[in-house]
């Protein structure tokens, strides 16, 4: 019986002392900055590598620790990251979904940890988020399309290069240049067809449309990659019989505007999302007041701003 | 021989024609139903674009022809394309190596990734599917790591490789020489008819002397020559390496392989065939573009080529039987 | 022709492309005989069997079931009719019971559930016939080889089968099975089943049969009795005499021996020396699994040993190196020349050119033309019966593709030549006319050993045997002196002797 005692109490003893050192552990790594996750959709794209830039230069000015996961587009993958999340002493997660219906299963762990989350660039779903941190795709489609129907004078045949078809980026752009396109009647949209977001694809697709339709006049492509590539497919013509609109603000999109190839694109300054968006989740952990939607501007950069841009 | 008698043909016999021949046959009907259904198909600037891009897709193919022909399979192509263009322009403009070196840093970074997964099947008896699957994510890790994830410019004599030569587009030129050299190398040299030898019946080869393990990794090294050439052209044509550049290549390559009378089981296949399967593929999707088809079709048409060419490779196998 | 007969192939031709496989051939099978179909491979009795099952349709001339023509347009037509075939390749699901494999396709039903009871029932029913004593319940994987066959014609019968035709039925058995499956078929005449059997064995002919059809290159020859004697038999399927079935030719043995092996070890084989002189050769006997192919696969350089060494010549090759042990001047002729002789999907000319095809290369190119050259001639010397050079092998029947194996040697110059199984599946001419190579490699002086099952081969072609037994040589016997009985003495003795194995 004696001997029972004893041994209860040893292990209690470590237990307790395991627990307290445990919990010092955590206190060390709280007093420096909270950690946090940052899971980003892919990293395969330059878009979501400025975006961790961004991230990253933000959360070392906060002196925060930021881990960021790659999921490297598959919904599965991002949702065991989401659960490493939950569990490995993060005190908030950023998340960049791979998709917006998925995300809602993939961030329950997370959910149910009470940390605070912040979406950025997409939508999660219903999930209750901190802060959803996004530039207007729709607005930006609109600015797109008025640019490149200013750029032709309010008229003549254009073709539309589409992202992926099904991705919500494809979707709201999409709705962006219908409407942007609404008031100029004299444009007329010859050919809408997918590169998938790819300059190789959209370099075969625009060679080809060009033969279908040789007056086409403008190309309004959903990202600066299919511009990029189309702009290749047109040799010459790009920004002289051809006007070529992209879209992202990449750092490839601002030399072509810069060298004229480009009228303009639509800069969604990744960086910027990436820095708002660890400005929302350090707030949100420090239990401040954080604006439920954070605009990010979107800006039509052409030859006349780009010098504020190139460069950087 | 003297003692033999061949029956004389008995006038044309469409349908073995028709199983030998498949591919062709294939490939002229769909130029003339897109000939009837717009004016634009048959002009010589559309060929001309065909030209160019079917160069990516039928490089890559040539290569893997070998490989297949040796019954093996080669996943990792697509990223061997990325990596070797990126590796190309890589190390003239961020390394400064001089700039006549792009190409061949790139056509070495191909063979050495070649032959990584030729040796990991030859020696490390994994089956090929595994060997190059693993490496299809490797390589592609690779090309992201070098690039941080971004496009890097061309060196310019890779972006050479994309441009005019004269009146002709260097994309087409280079798919007619490396066509013909391949075609070479696979009906003329031993190696290349060790490759038959070892994909028909690699214990009958082995058993003739032939050194299976070597054949097996020099095919994996030539494909990787190929794909890193086809990588190079298509980063020449974008005047930009990027790290996404080719992915999924390897599904259009084996499937021109196969298209092409190809069988996947090993030991049989031809340059020209190959070359007819990725032009049938090519045509597909430049129609499909100029009759404006929706990407959704594109993807249900292609799929049903291919379910069709093989078909006739089963056909042709059943009459080769009987 | 007689109008009882329960189904007759009237004057059938059938052609793939231009090659006529067969040529106006009458065959008529009747209720309660057997009818036995002779012919070398590639004679056409396959074809008419398939005609006969529905995969192939005649080009010309009809078939009448019962009297009346019939067109048997697939194997359901034929089933219906009543006809059963049982392959080589047997059709049964290994993982399936007895009574489950016999009711396969047709599983009786009670409101829509397996009536097992009723599935045992008529699979007992059918073994019954056969006067099988097997349980019902056993997975088929479990049964021999001979069982199975025997399930295999239980279900035909089940199925009603008037007529059955057996395709090769005693290639895998054992001498008690094959008596087995003999009374089981004359069980199955008093039923008055009619049965049609093809075998390579002469002597299984007059056992079995009641009358023989003899083809020839797709033509019928002629109907004899079955009693017909065996010489005649051969006469009429190979269209000349055959003077003698083994022509052993025996050449000086002189010189210094070609082939030494010295304590060759490796797993199953153990501690083996041998010595092979020229114009010698010496057969290797022993049971299945005595380690003859093991034997021959180490020497041939297709295997790793362990310790031992192979010398040719007197210069010693490297282990598990084919290409040394080819350049050497070894010749391989493997057991199963489909999975490791041939490439099926190849030409003649290139089958026979693959041991000398880097050789004679210049540069890496291939020598084309010399190579077909090279190939024409051996194939003229060695009488390979083909299309052209240019034909794939498959078109060649099996003696000719296994000629082809023994013409890539010839061509390479190949001394020592090592014999796995080299007539299996061969038939009777075709097997004369490889013994004569075997002859003109010990006339130029080269040397053989050859491992065989076939007693009668081995006794008729070499002259020295040595005996297998477990991994190591058990005797050596002169075959002058040797008997099948003094072969299989020694084959089933348990050696532990380590001294006098093979020769000083």
């Amino acid at each position: 019986m004696k001997k029972l005692i004893r041994t209860t109490a040893a292990i209690t003893l470590s237990l307790g002392l395991a627990a307290s050192l445990a919990a010092c552990n955590r206190g060390e790594t709280a007093a420096d900055g909270a950690s946090a996750t940052l899971a980003v959709s892919t990293l395969n794209n330059p878009f979501f590598v400025d975006l961790r830039d961004g991230a990253q230069a933000e959360a070392d000015a906060l002196g925060m620790d930021l881990s960021v996961v790659d999921a490297q587009n598959d919904s599965a993958t991002q949702a065991n990251q989401l659960a490493t999340a939950a569990t490995n002493g993060s005190a908030g997660v950023i998340i960049n979904a791979v998709d917006t219906e998925t995300a809602e299963a993939g961030l329950a762990p997370v959910v149910k940890a009470n940390l605070p989350i912040v979406a950025v660039d997409r939508a999660v779903g219903n999930t209750k988020v901190a802060s959803f941190v996004a530039s207007d795709n729709v607005a930006g489609g609109e600015q797109a399309a008025k640019a490149l129907a200013e750029s032709l004078k309010g008229k003549g045949k254009i073709i539309v290069l589409e992202g992926v078809p099904g991705a919500s980026a494809t979707n709201e752009r999409g709705e962006g240049f219908t409407k942007g396109l609404k008031e100029f009647k004299d444009i007329e949209v010859v050919s809408k067809q997918t590169a998938n977001f790819d300059r190789a694809e959209a370099l075969d697709v625009v060679t080809n449309l060009m033969q279908s339709n040789p007056d086409a006049v403008g190309v309004l492509a959903m990202n600066d990659e299919m511009a990029l590539g189309a702009i290749q497919a047109l040799g010459d013509k790009a920004g002289k019989s051809v006007k070529v609109l992209g879209f992202d603000g990449t750092e490839d999109g601002f030399k072509a505007v810069k060298a004229g190839s480009m009228v303009a694109t639509i800069a969604q300054n990744p960086a910027e999302l990436g820095k708002q968006s660890v400005q929302m989740l350090s707030k949100a952990i420090n239990g401040e007041d954080v604006e439920a939607n954070a605009q990010v501007a979107v800006d039509t950069v052409d030859s006349k701003n780009i010098a504020e841009y190139s460069g950087k | 021989m003297s003692s033999v008698a061949t029956a004389p043909k008995k006038g044309f016999d469409f349908k073995a024609f028709l199983a030998n021949n498949g591919a062709l046959v294939g490939l002229v009907i769909l130029c003339l139903a897109l000939f009837i259904a717009t004016p634009r198909f048959l002009t010589g600037p559309n060929l001309l674009n065909i030209g160019i891009q079917v160069s990516t897709i039928a490089v890559m193919a040539f290569g893997m022809t070998f490989v297949i022909v040796a019954a093996g399979i080669d996943l990792s192509v697509g990223s061997v394309a990325a990596l070797s263009a990126m590796g190309s322009s890589y190390a003239v403009t961020t390394s400064g190596l001089p700039d006549a070196l792009a190409i061949p840093v790139g056509l070495a970074i191909g063979a050495l990734s070649g032959w990584v997964t030729g040796a990991m099947s030859a020696y490390g008896k994994l089956p090929t599917f595994i060997a190059s699957l693993a490496m299809l994510t490797v390589v592609r890790g690779l090309t992201l790591v070098i690039s941080d994830g971004r496009p890097i410019s061309t060196a310019s004599s890779v972006s050479w490789l994309g441009d005019d030569l004269g009146p002709i587009p260097m994309p087409i030129i280079i798919l007619v020489v490396s066509g013909l050299l391949a075609a070479f190398v696979l009906n003329r040299t031993v190696m290349g008819k060790n490759s038959f030898a070892v994909g028909g019946n690699t214990e009958a080869a082995r058993l003739s002397g032939i050194p299976v393990k070597r054949v097996l990794v020099t095919v994996f090294v030539i494909s990787g020559l190929f794909a890193a050439l086809s990588g190079m052209i298509l980063a020449g044509r974008l005047d930009s390496a990027q790290p996404t550049l080719a992915s999924g290549y390897e599904l259009d390559a084996i499937a021109a392989v196969v298209i092409g009378g190809a069988s996947l089981s090993g030991g049989v296949g031809r340059i020209s065939g190959t070359l007819i399967g990725a032009l049938v593929l090519a045509v597909i999707r430049n129609g499909l573009n100029l009759l404006s088809v929706s990407a959704f079709w594109q993807q249900v048409v292609i799929g049903a080529v291919i379910a069709i060419a093989v078909g006739f490779d089963v056909l042709r196998r059943k009459n080769v039987k009987h | 022709m007689s109008n009882d007969a329960l189904l007759v192939l009237d004057k059938v031709c059938k052609s793939f492309g231009p090659v006529q496989v067969i040529e106006d051939v009458t065959v008529e099978v009747y209720a309660g005989k057997v009818s036995v179909l002779l012919g070398e491979n590639g004679a056409g009795k396959s074809t008419l069997i398939k005609m006969i099952a529905g995969v192939h349709e005649p080009d010309a001339g009809q078939i009448l079931f019962k009297g009346q023509p019939v067109r048997i347009r697939d194997t359901k037509t034929s089933e219906a009719l009543g006809i059963a075939t049982i392959h080589q390749e047997l059709n049964l699901v290994p993982s399936m019971t007895i009574a489950e494999n016999i009711t396969l396709g047709r599983v009786p039903r009670k409101f829509g559930i397996i009536n097992r009871r009723e599935m045992r029932k008529i699979a007992r029913d059918a073994l019954a016939k056969l006067e099988l004593d097997l349980d019902v319940n056993t997975p088929v994987g479990e049964l021999g080889l001979a069982q199975q066959q025997l399930v295999e014609i239980a279900k035909a019968l089940s199925l009603d089968a008037r007529v059955l035709i057996l395709d090769e039925p005693t290639a895998a058995l054992t001498t008690t099975e094959i008596e087995h499956l003999f009374r089981v078929v004359n069980q199955l005449k008093t039923q008055g089943v009619g049965m049609v059997f093809i075998s390579h064995h002469l002597d299984e002919i007059a056992a079995i049969g009641d009358y023989v059809n003899v083809l020839r290159d797709g033509k019928f020859i002629a109907t004899v009795p079955a009693d017909t004697d065996e010489n005649e038999l051969v006469r009429l399927m190979v269209g000349r005499d055959i003077d003698a079935q083994f022509p052993r030719v025996a050449t000086d043995v002189s010189g210094q021996p070609l082939l030494t092996v010295e304590h060759l070890s490796e797993g199953a084989l153990k501690d083996i020396s041998l010595q092979i002189r020229p114009g010698e050769v010496v057969a290797l006997a022993g049971l299945m699994g005595a380690g003859r192919t093991e034997l021959i696969r180490a020497i041939a350089g297709a295997d790793k040993y362990a310790s031992g060494t192979v010398k040719v010549s007197g210069k010693k090759l490297t282990s598990y190196d084919v290409a040394a042990a080819t350049r050497a001047g070894i010749g391989h002729v493997p057991e199963d020349r489909k999975t490791q002789g041939l490439v099926l999907d190849a030409s003649v000319a290139e089958n026979i050119g693959y041991a000398t095809m880097a050789a004679t290369a210049k540069n890496g190119l291939v020598d084309r033309k010399g190579q077909k050259a090279r190939a024409q001639k051996v194939a003229e010397r060695l009488r390979i019966r083909m299309g052209s050079i240019d034909a794939p092998i498959r078109s060649l029947s099996g003696g000719n593709q296994q000629k082809a194996v023994f013409g890539r040697w010839f061509t390479a110059g190949a001394k020592v030549l090592l014999l796995d199984e080299p007539t299996r599946g061969v038939d009777v001419g075709a097997k004369v006319e490889i013994y004569e190579l075997i002859n003109e490699i010990t006339a130029s002086g080269g040397c053989v050993l050859m491992a065989s099952s076939e007693l009668p081969e081995v006794l008729g072609m070499s002259d020295r045997i040595l005996v297998m037994s477990q991994g190591r040589i058990a005797g050596e016997l002169s075959t002058k002196e040797a008997t099948q009985d003094a072969i299989m003495a020694l084959a089933i003795s348990n050696v532990h002797r380590e001294e006098e194995m093979g020769i000083k």
